[in-house]
């Protein structure tokens, strides 16, 4: 990563730490309101100064360790599929918001207040140390950036952040958009597979496409009809159908470029890369169709 | 729990969100896709194919080829434009639609030709 601070990819990378702190921000107000409504006022004050502090202080070591843990073989693949769950996660509307699961009740000590706050702020925090270590690419710098950018989040900024997000609900939609890329990114620079990548070209794009077809799926399915719903499924097993097809031509050293066919045996494993997933289709479309929607429109009368 | 379950419209953001937003993100998105399709697409192939006009304009400054090497900025730059553009088109479009459907037979304005 340059570190040259007016450089495209600097700015970029900061951009994408920016939106990621937005959207990811952990509500820690609503936690240590929860955590310390039962103490007198004199613990209140001292859960709320030592409750923030160890909230920060968790947030940096996660930070710190996330760059060491994404250096290591297989870690950063790994990144890369949990922050595809983290933005569906992040597009799919919940229902019970107002529930906070990680506080159970008031405490009734002020260490047990404390204890209370860390824990819910470093499980809150895991996923936006994670995004913010894949979009910093293993700058300490842009990691020491997002913590200064997420920290006063934390603290201060609760009420302009849903301000922002109420009045502009697409930064949602971004963040999820930038949360897929990251980890896309995650998961082409993976050491283990890097090499493959680079032998594979293709792969690179149907890795891509994969990627923002599940991760975006909550978006592109939530106004479509029960007709389109299935797309949801299909589309991303037709690109692992043809993802299969190079790793098989990788392990078995089969000729699977795109129109560099020469013999029967190409061309059939040509047909059956372009055209092999229509009967798979048409059976899963079936099945929906046959079990689903059915049974559906029963219960519905 | 996350800050943005706070908001009603941020936490259902997927049918919330304003049609132009969505259409700033779909194109940023595209662009995205279309990145990493330039960067796995082999230039050599579309020579022998003859289609080299298809990823290349004229100073190679907007190819698919190019957008390969694009950052976050140049995406949402570049998503903004398409975005613009697009709007613009839907808005013309809709103009000459309309300008192209007669005005009813009996309408007060109708003029006789």
């Amino acid at each position: 990563m340059e570190t040259d601070f007016f450089s495209a990819a600097f700015l970029s990378a900061l951009l994408s730490i920016i939106l990621i702190d937005l959207v990811l921000a952990g509500d820690n107000a609503l936690v240590i309101g929860l955590v310390a409504r039962n103490l007198p006022k004199e613990s209140q004050r001292k859960v709320i100064l030592w409750g923030t502090f160890g909230a920060i202080a968790i947030r940096a070591l996660m930070a710190i360790l996330v760059v060491y843990i994404l250096d290591v073989p297989g870690f950063m693949v790994a990144g890369g599929l949990a922050l595809i769950w983290i933005a569906r996660k992040l597009l799919t509307p919940e229902e019970h918001a107002e529930e906070s699961h990680l506080v159970k009740g008031p405490a009734t000590s002020l260490f047990g207040a404390i204890r209370t706050i860390v824990i819910a702020d470093a499980v809150m925090g895991i996923d936006n140390v994670l995004a913010i270590g894949g979009a910093a690419h293993g700058s300490i710098l842009l990691i020491l950036i997002g913590l200064a950018i997420s920290v006063p989040i934390i603290v201060w900024g609760s009420h302009l952040v849903i301000k922002l997000v109420d009045r502009f609900p697409s930064v949602i939609l971004l963040g999820g958009a930038v949360l897929a890329w990251t980890g896309y990114g995650m998961i082409v620079r993976e050491p283990f597979f890097a090499s493959w990548f680079q032998a594979h070209p293709p792969a690179k794009f149907l890795m891509a496409v994969l990627v923002f077809s599940l991760s975006l799926a909550p978006w592109y399915t939530a106004r479509a009809s029960e007709t389109f719903k299935p797309l949801a499924a299909l589309l991303p097993g037709i690109v692992v159908w043809m993802l299969c097809f190079e790793v098989a031509g990788s392990i078995w050293k089969m000729q699977v470029d795109y129109l560099m066919a020469t013999d029967i045996g190409g061309y059939a494993m040509e047909a059956a890369r372009w055209l092999g997933w229509l009967p798979l289709a048409a059976l899963y479309l079936w099945i929906y169709e046959r079990f689903f929607v059915r049974r559906q429109q029963t219960a519905n009368g | 729990m996350l800050l943005i379950r706070r908001s009603q419209r941020a936490n259902n953001a997927v049918r919330t969100a304003s049609a132009s937003g969505e259409l700033f993100v779909a194109s940023i998105v595209i662009c995205m896709i279309l990145s990493a399709f330039g960067d796995s697409v082999d230039p050599t192939l579309f020579g022998e194919a003859g289609i080299e006009f298809a990823i290349f304009d004229l100073a190679g400054e907007f190819s698919v080829l190019t957008m390969r090497h694009w950052h976050l900025l140049q995406f949402l730059f570049a998503g903004a434009v398409a975005a613009a553009g697009l709007c613009v088109l839907r808005v013309c479009a809709a103009r000459f639609t309309r300008a192209m459907n007669p005005a009813p037979k009996r309408a007060i304005d109708k003029v006789p030709i």
